[in-house]
């Protein structure tokens, strides 16, 4: 059984504008020991879909559909009380520019032990144990323990983002954007340092990115989100490899490198469509080079294709 | 200055005086400087883009801007076509403008919400009087849009910025430009704001300046790969500084500098059966440069480091033809590479 099944979730934001289909029918799981990357653009609906894992989607958004899965119950119905603990012990998340959000006139000691004193029954004492190990454990070292967070650089203050998150022994972590505008060297610092905490806390990983490298470096399985929808959906190695869905190749095959030959990159024409009124058929319709009539008329469904692999092309039979 | 260089930069300086509370202003007596472009010389040859690649806070939007006098340098000389930017008066250095002219990372920014885009390209061709009638300055905008990939033209025109589309702004962002044939455009970070599936169009389009125009870009970045793409030749920038330049393949393929080493090992690879490697660097980037170095620059977070790097200040050498490294072991690490 999954860890995380989400069902046909749907997730609309009630505008003046129109009804923003920001998350429309999605499905994926996570298993026990799996890091699953969320790829897609900006806007595509990738934060919307696991804020509402952890019931952060406010209005005007709302869960129009579908179920989340955790552990075998559904927990949209959950009561409030019932979601604070299931976060932080459950399942964490490192929220997109978070290194922002630590409270600048508290120590970090004290933050990440704040969050374990509102989960356990421990004393301080043995909370500010337990925050000094985070910080070995992200590679800060305890004796760090008592400064704040104007000490650190950015890329440090993220560290303790996920010291913090994980302070609880969280069974699912969640991270939005991680490496998003941190330099590549900080950055290459924080993917080994999620690789590491997967190995040495077996912790299965929702990965955020729209940087298909950051997913290459990062994670077992892939899905690809586009306008809302996950468009594809299959083990890393060989979707990159032989990409399906028309938006994954064009991705895959407009991606730089600085490695190896200088291979000659295609563009994707066009845009990403706006979520009020997306294109009726598929929505990469505009935009694909293989489109034919059906496309315009007809959503394709996601199919299995075997071998893992989920495609939502009329192409694929 | 030989005939077909556009740019020439001879020990650029940019120094920005440290905000300080008025207690230490008044105790101390000594000013204190961030030193965000510290002795930079290169030259850009006619039709040929120069990259300058680099961390967050190395000096690169502020080299940029002082190229054009967005930003006074404090000391240096800059040279474009063998004018002397840099003694030029406010009159003239207007008129310069239309040869220099800058791209800009956010074009939501850099447009005006009010205008179409027509009528924002005729404010430009009308600042620069480069019509003599109406119909001139229609087709000339026709010709403009349609060159950036904004066709049809008539429909694109009539739109304001809000909506377009991120990349359709940046393509308005270089019509602007594109409409004056200048002979040199610095663009900083064009494309790091918009959708990944827009980016490599916008690229396409630049790279097109070149080859279609000779137009020489600067082009400013702290993403490695895009670089490699547009760039003819790469510097690399690290504290202000140039520690290596030369022709953009010989960089990727063999880099000698200890920091670019390092940045290029550390670029994430999109190809998942690629294994990450470890960086070859410790510690961390300082917040900000104020006092004059005694040592190499990079010297606090370098693996090869010997005595004298904690002594003296390296300066480019070059190690083979047109490629240079500031580092006092970059002859044999070039032997050993
Ligand atoms: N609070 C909100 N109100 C209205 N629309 C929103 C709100 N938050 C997000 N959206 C819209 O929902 C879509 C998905 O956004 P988001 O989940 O943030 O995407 P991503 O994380 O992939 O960038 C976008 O079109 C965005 O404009
Ligand atoms: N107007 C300014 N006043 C004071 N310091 C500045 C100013 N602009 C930039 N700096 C400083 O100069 C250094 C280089 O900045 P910048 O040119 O923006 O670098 P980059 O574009 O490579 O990120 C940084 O330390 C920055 O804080
Ligand atoms: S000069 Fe010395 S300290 Fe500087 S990069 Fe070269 S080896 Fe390292
Ligand atoms: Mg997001
Ligand atoms: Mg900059």
């Amino acid at each position: 059984m999954a860890l995380l099944e989400v069902r046909n979730l749907k997730i609309y934001y009630f505008t003046r504008e129109g009804v923003v289909k920001a998350v429309d029918g999605i499905s994926f799981s996570v298993s026990e020991d799996e890091t699953l990357g969320l790829i897609g653009e900006s806007g595509c609906g990738k934060t919307t879909a696991v804020f509402s894992i952890l019931r952060f989607v406010v209005p005007p958004g709302r869960i129009v559909g579908g179920e989340i899965i955790f552990e075998g119950r559904d927990i949209i119905p959950l009561s409030d009380e019932e979601m604070r603990l299931l976060r932080g012990e459950g399942i964490a998340m490192v929220f997109q520019g978070a290194q922002n959000a630590l409270n600048p006139v508290m120590t970090v000691g004290k933050q990440i032990s704040e969050v374990i004193l509102e989960h356990e029954s421990i004393t301080k004492e043995e909370a500010w144990e337990r925050a000094k190990s985070q910080l070995e454990l992200v590679g800060i070292g305890s004796e760090r323990v008592n400064s704040y967070p104007h000490e650190f650089s950015g890329g440090m203050k993220q560290r303790v983002m996920v010291a913090i998150a994980t302070a609880c022994n969280p069974r699912l972590l969640i991270m939005d954007e991680p490496v998003t505008g941190l330099d590549v060297i900080v950055q290459r610092q924080l993917l080994a340092l999620t690789n590491s905490l997967r190995e040495k806390m077996r912790l299965p990983i929702i990965f955020i990115t729209h940087d298909l490298s950051v997913i290459a470096e990062t994670c077992d399985n892939v899905a690809v989100m586009y306008a809302g929808k996950i468009v594809e959906k299959g083990d890393t190695v060989s979707l990159y490899k032989d990409p399906l869905h028309p938006y994954s190749k064009g991705l895959i095959g407009s991606y730089p490198s600085v490695r190896g030959e200088k291979k000659e990159l295609k563009s994707i024409p066009g845009a990403p469509p706006r979520l009020i009124n997306p294109p009726v058929g598929c929505r990469f319709y505009p935009r694909c080079p293989y489109a034919m009539d059906i496309c315009e008329i007809e959503e394709p469904e996601l199919k299995n294709v075997g071998d893992n692999r989920l495609v939502a092309c009329h192409l694929i039979k | 200055m030989t005939k077909s260089e556009v740019l020439r930069v001879e020990n650029l300086k940019k120094y920005f005086p440290v905000k300080k509370g008025l207690a230490t202003l008044i105790s101390s007596r000594k000013m204190e400087y961030v030193r965000a472009v510290d002795d930079v010389s290169f030259s850009v040859p006619g039709g040929k883009n120069l990259g300058f690649v680099g961390e967050s806070g190395c000096g690169k939007t502020t080299m940029g801007r002082a190229i054009l006098r967005l930003v006074e340098p404090t000391s240096g000389k800059i040279y474009c076509e063998g004018t002397d930017v840099t003694s030029l008066n406010k009159k003239q250095l207007k008129s310069q403008r239309r040869k220099m002219q800058m791209i800009f990372q956010d074009p939501h920014g850099s447009l005006n919400p009010r205008r179409t885009v027509s009528e924002i390209l005729r404010q430009t061709v009308r600042i620069h009087e480069l019509a003599s009638s109406k119909a001139e300055e229609d087709s000339m905008i026709k010709d403009t849009l349609e060159e950036v990939g904004l066709a049809p033209a008539e429909e694109f025109g009539k739109r304001y910025p809000i909506l377009l589309s991120g990349g359709q702004r940046q393509r308005v962002g270089v019509a602007r430009v594109l409409i004056l044939r200048p002979k040199l455009v610095v663009a900083d970070e064009p494309i790091s704001m918009l959708d990944v599936s827009v980016r490599i169009g916008v690229l396409e389009l630049l790279l097109r300046m070149r080859d279609e125009f000779g137009i020489s870009l600067v082009y400013i970045t702290h993403d490695l790969a895009t670089a490699r793409y547009i760039c003819d030749r790469i510097a690399i920038m690290y504290l202000g500084k140039v520690v290596e330049i030369g022709p953009t393949e010989v960089i990727y393929s063999k880099p000698i500098h200890p920091y670019t080493r390092a940045l290029i090992s550390a670029v994430p690879v999109p190809d998942p059966t690629v294994k990450m490697e470890e960086i070859p660097i410790k510690g961390y980037v300082p917040v900000s440069v104020t006092d004059a170095f005694s040592s190499c620059r990079f010297y606090p977070r370098c693996l090869y480091a010997e005595e004298k790097c904690g002594k003296e200040e390296p300066s480019l050498v070059e190690v083979e033809p047109d490629h240079y490294v500031a580092c006092f072991r970059a002859k044999e690490r070039s032997l050993r590479a």
